[in-house]
């Protein structure tokens, strides 16, 4: 009697602190969110439109990843901006290449929160790498409840000494580890930049944003739109992709 | 009536033709430092106007309206080639230059370096800017379409190139597109203000408009010319911009509003010296006044006895500390007036204006200024406080009674 109490006493104790870590674990959450974005390999094709007052523009272009870390944006059209390409191949490993000019440079880290080709997005944002799981810690704000999902809202701020140049980043990410919001907060805490996902659709196997906008604050007509026409995950991708050898000279 | 006040304070006053004449001296020298100072100050402020703004501002400057808040590329001044002309014609003057800006990373064979790069006319730019003529290596621009570059100095040993080398531009056009291509190093400036020449190069307009899709647009026209026509070149560049309410005509205090709050921050711990020597000045003053008030208690006893009223011994004492402090006021304006102009004419310089000249970007020698503004605020002061110095003694002789005053030694 008095043992079977206390193994219940236990198995309740064990439960409940399994329970509270599966459902706090928003390090777990941001991790999961990444790989769902990127799997283990992906393929893309997506038009990106910057929007300013007085004109706007769109460029399709196709995206590689693989990994946690490797990424290749090639731009396709418009004729003027065919070719441009950008590869990732960690946090701060950035390379540019311009067919007019027909040389590869190396984006100076100094430079990683510059705008990507004009756009609202840094060369930070578009290798989305899965930097923000280990150099920030990860908070759960709260769990709202949209349309039958939970959604996690998470707060991420960047270890002391990492060098981010954000305060810190909010994402709302949705049970199905889509995220539907990215607030990106300065080292005062004030919003700078907003990416939320206007559109969900069941492509390349899983849930996906296809269809997102990044909008700086107080700016409404200022915004740069992503929207993925195609999307192929875990096939294989040759490693040679990924150098800048290829970067200048594709071979796909 | 007021003339034997008169009369009995000028005689009061050379009673102590000594003490007179040092109270008086006093005031002088503190008037004549004052307006030199004040004139060195204001020559000097005016050299560091003139030298920053001649480095690349220029002394006006038309821009699409927000551009200044926020440079973005796409608020750009159109058909600029146009208007610039326009402006020539209206102002009568040929400093005036379209220039275009970008930012692009720059690469050279080692390294890699974001930096602005500056589309100038070759040919207007000297006459606004004085980087043209700082190139210390190589030469300038040549003509408005060629592919060429000049960088500054300290940018260039940070990418390690010298004349002849070639650098990538890799950047934004102003459409969005990518804006990208290599050109080669013609020359290398030393502009002296380091912001420039680390972080900055030029290259012809046209070629600028190719690379960064800018068809005809600017994002500033530089106007030059003489500061002190300025009004007349600003109101006549308005009349030029009539028509095109999108663009604004901004002055040097809203181009570079730094150097004017550097100015006014100079010039107000300034008066705090010039504050301290008025206020030893009316001490002196002070001193004088209430020591001739206090020896002549006897005498002011028996005018009181005589049935004199404390108003006229007052305004007798009034007159004697205002006669006082305006042969000062005056004798020091000249004074001042006259050791200023010699050095407006001659030059001033010091020891540590080599430092100086260096950091503010001030040639070494610089003439002081003479005029209204500079002459007449320090010795007013003087006389002002002077003045109200000279009413304690007279409070203080309002309270002798006839008896006492006349018992007192």
């Amino acid at each position: 009697m008095r043992i079977n109490s206390f193994l219940i006493f236990v198995t309740l104790l064990l439960t409940q602190q399994s329970a509270a870590a599966s459902g706090i674990d928003a390090k777990g959450i941001i991790r999961d969110a990444i790989d769902h974005f990127r799997g283990l390999t992906s393929y893309s094709e997506m038009t990106m439109t910057i929007h300013r007052p007085d004109w706007e523009r769109s460029m399709s272009m196709n995206a590689w990843s693989s990994g946690s870390k490797k990424t290749l944006v090639r731009v396709t059209a418009p004729p003027r901006d065919a070719g441009n390409a950008t590869l990732v191949l960690d946090d701060n490993k950035v390379w540019s290449y311009a067919p007019k000019i027909n040389r590869v440079i190396r984006i100076p880290s100094s430079m990683m929160s510059q705008s990507w080709m004009g756009s609202d997005f840094s060369n930070k944002d578009i290798s989305r790498t899965d930097e923000i799981v280990e150099q920030y810690d990860h908070t759960l704000l709260r769990t709202d409840d949209i349309e039958g999902h939970k959604v996690y809202i998470i707060e991420s701020i960047p270890h002391e000494e990492a060098a981010i140049v954000w305060g810190k980043e909010i994402s709302h990410v949705r049970d199905d580890y889509v995220e539907l919001e990215h607030h990106f907060l300065d080292q005062d805490m004030q919003t700078v930049k907003i990416l939320k996902t206007l559109d969900i659709q069941k492509k390349g196997g899983r849930m996906f944003a296809v269809h997102q906008r990044m909008n700086m604050l107080e700016k409404e007509n200022e915004w740069t739109e992503i929207s993925v026409q195609q999307l192929d995950f875990d096939r294989e991708i040759p490693d040679y992709l990924f150098t800048q050898s290829n970067l200048r000279n594709p071979r796909e | 009536m007021t003339s034997t006040a008169t009369t009995l304070a000028w005689r009061n006053i050379w009673r102590h033709p000594r003490r007179t004449i040092l109270t008086i001296a006093a005031m002088v020298f503190a008037d004549t430092l004052l307006v030199f100072m004040l004139g060195l100050q204001f020559g000097q402020y005016s050299m560091m106007i003139d030298n920053s703004l001649r480095i690349f501002t220029g002394q006006m400057q038309v821009q699409a309206s927000g551009y200044h808040d926020e440079p973005h590329m796409y608020r750009s001044i159109p058909a600029a080639d146009k208007l610039a002309q326009r402006i020539r014609k209206q102002t009568q003057l040929d400093a005036v230059s379209p220039r275009a800006y970008g930012f692009a990373l720059i690469s050279s064979d080692t390294r890699t370096i974001g930096a602005q790069v500056s589309g100038v006319d070759p040919h207007y730019e000297p006459r606004v800017s004085t980087i043209p003529g700082l190139v210390k290596q190589g030469r300038y621009l040549g003509g408005r379409m060629d592919n060429e570059i000049v960088v500054g100095s300290i940018l260039a040993r940070n990418l390690k190139i010298s004349p002849g080398d070639e650098l990538t531009l890799l950047g934004s056009g102003r459409d969005g597109s990518i804006a990208a291509t290599v050109s080669p190093v013609v020359g290398i400036f030393e502009s002296g203000s380091r912001d420039i020449d680390r972080q900055m190069l030029s290259m012809p307009i046209d070629t600028f408009r190719e690379v960064f899709s800018m068809d005809d647009q600017a994002h500033s026209i530089i106007i030059g010319g003489d500061r002190d026509q300025a009004d007349r070149i600003a109101a006549a560049a308005k009349a030029a911009l009539q028509g095109n309410e999108d663009l604004l005509l901004l002055n040097w205090e809203a181009l570079l509003p730094g150097l004017k709050q550097a100015i006014q921050a100079d010039f107000t711990s300034a008066w705090f010296m010039y504050a301290v020597l008025i206020v030893l000045v009316a001490f002196g003053m002070l001193n004088t006044m209430l020591m001739s008030v206090l020896e002549r208690t006897h005498e002011f006893g028996i005018l009181l006895a005589l049935g004199v009223r404390h108003g006229k011994l007052g305004r007798m004492i009034i007159t004697e500390s205002a006669v006082l402090a305006l042969t000062g006021m005056l004798l020091g304006m000249l004074a001042g007036g006259l050791l200023t102009w010699y050095f407006l004419v001659n030059g001033f310089t010091y020891p540590g204006m080599e430092a100086m000249s260096e950091r503010f970007n001030i040639p070494s020698v610089f003439h002081p200024e003479v005029s209204i503004r500079s002459l007449l605020p320090g010795p007013l002061a003087v006389f002002i406080a002077t003045l109200l110095a000279s009413l304690y003694p007279i409070w203080h002789m309002r309270k002798l009674r006839p008896i006492e005053a006349l018992q007192a030694v």
